[in-house]
């Protein structure tokens, strides 16, 4: 028996649908994982690993559901009308949507700055769930630079002034301005609760906590994430990091997948309470 | 930490080369000359970089020199951890 997949929108208050996914174990589900997509463009390259994952999760028993939120993907409502606290709202809506499943345990998982959503809204609701976490970006600003490079790379390689665009760019968001990035209109709303947007956990949050990393031939661990899994340990946190090997499929040119990602969290998983 | 080495399995990875950058050495040209190198793809190598090497890029630090030839963007990343 396979997993099926479904496709619905789930109404969120005052704005809209949000698109979702749906992928149903073949029995009766041991749990449920909900999925927490990454910022931009990562979303996009990341949609098949994504997909490829809910599918094998949703094969060992998990009922998974990924959502669209709010101006991403096709959920309602363009990127520029985003706000960071729109996508809390939005990831209310899911899980209360799953807990109404009365599945059982509901776990989180993200790719990259999905991670910050999460922490922000375990911080805010003080809701407890296992978490899985796929290269989780630890710094929203640090992130949001990242981002706001591509105007200045684009000016770059036409051999203009690229500090001169990040400045520029800067200064409008400061302003309360919406800019335009590499074909995404980011809003004053968005980008605050973006920069302001940590990967932190409430000291010895009670349920499990695991980071998985992928990259290169070895699956190496960045020294951001080894120093904050130390820190999470010490303040009595059950954490778990590791790294796999595989392409950096949210940002590689082509279309990437890393089946060892999936694997591992297959284990991961396994592992979480029920 | 072999940096010249870490540096080629970040374009490699970035770029989607399939191993193309074991024939690169120092004096590769990479700007101009690797057509994957577009925008995207310079800030995907800046970002993994800051990531991989846990070091913060400046935004005046980088410029089209600093990506002309693999010695030029590992004598970068040199400056960064020294």
């Amino acid at each position: 028996m396979r997993a099926r997949r479904s496709v619905s929108f789930l109404p969120v208050d005052g704005t809209g649908g949000r698109f979702c996914v749906l992928t149903e174990p073949p029995g009766e589900p041991r749990g449920a994982v909900l999925y927490v997509h990454p910022f931009a463009e990562e979303m996009n390259k990341s949609r098949r690993m994504a997909a490829l994952a809910a599918q094998e999760f949703a094969t060992r028993g998990w009922l998974v559901l990924q959502i669209d939120l709010h101006g991403c993907g096709d959920s309602s409502d363009d990127f520029g009308d985003a706000s960071w606290a729109d996508w809390l709202t939005d990831i209310d809506a899911a899980w209360r949507w799953l807990e109404g499943r009365g599945v059982g345990t509901v776990c989180l998982w993200s790719l990259r700055a999905g991670s910050l959503v999460i922490a922000d809204w375990i911080k805010t609701r003080g809701t407890v769930a296992p978490l899985l976490l796929w290269q989780p970006v630890i710094d929203g600003r640090q992130h949001l630079t990242q981002f706001l490079r591509l105007k200045g790379v684009s000016q770059m390689m036409e051999e203009s002034d690229a500090k001169t665009a990040i400045a520029k760019v800067k200064a409008e968001l400061e302003s309360g301005q919406s800019v335009e990035v590499a074909g995404y209109t980011l809003s004053p709303n968005l980008v605050t609760g973006l920069q302001g947007a940590r990967l932190e956990l409430p000291t010895e949050y009670p349920a499990p906590v695991a980071l998985l990393e992928v990259g290169g031939a070895e699956g190496g661990l960045s020294p951001g994430l080894v120093a904050l899994a130390q820190r999470w340990e010490a303040r009595g946190i059950k954490v778990t990091h590791a790294g796999n090997p595989g392409p950096a499929f949210w940002q590689t040119l082509e279309i990437e997948v890393a089946p060892a990602l999936i694997d591992a969290s297959s284990s991961v998983l396994e592992g979480f309470p029920t | 930490m072999d940096i010249k080495k870490e540096v080629l399995a970040i374009l490699d990875e970035v770029l989607s080369l399939n191993g193309r950058t074991a024939d690169f050495a120092l004096d590769t040209p990479l700007l101009g000359a690797v057509p994957e190198l577009d925008s995207m793809a310079v800030v995907g190598v800046i970002n993994m970089l800051e990531e991989r090497f846990g070091f913060v890029v400046e935004d005046d630090e980088i410029d089209g020199a600093t990506f002309a030839t693999v010695g030029s963007l590992v004598a970068f990343v040199e400056g960064k951890l020294s």
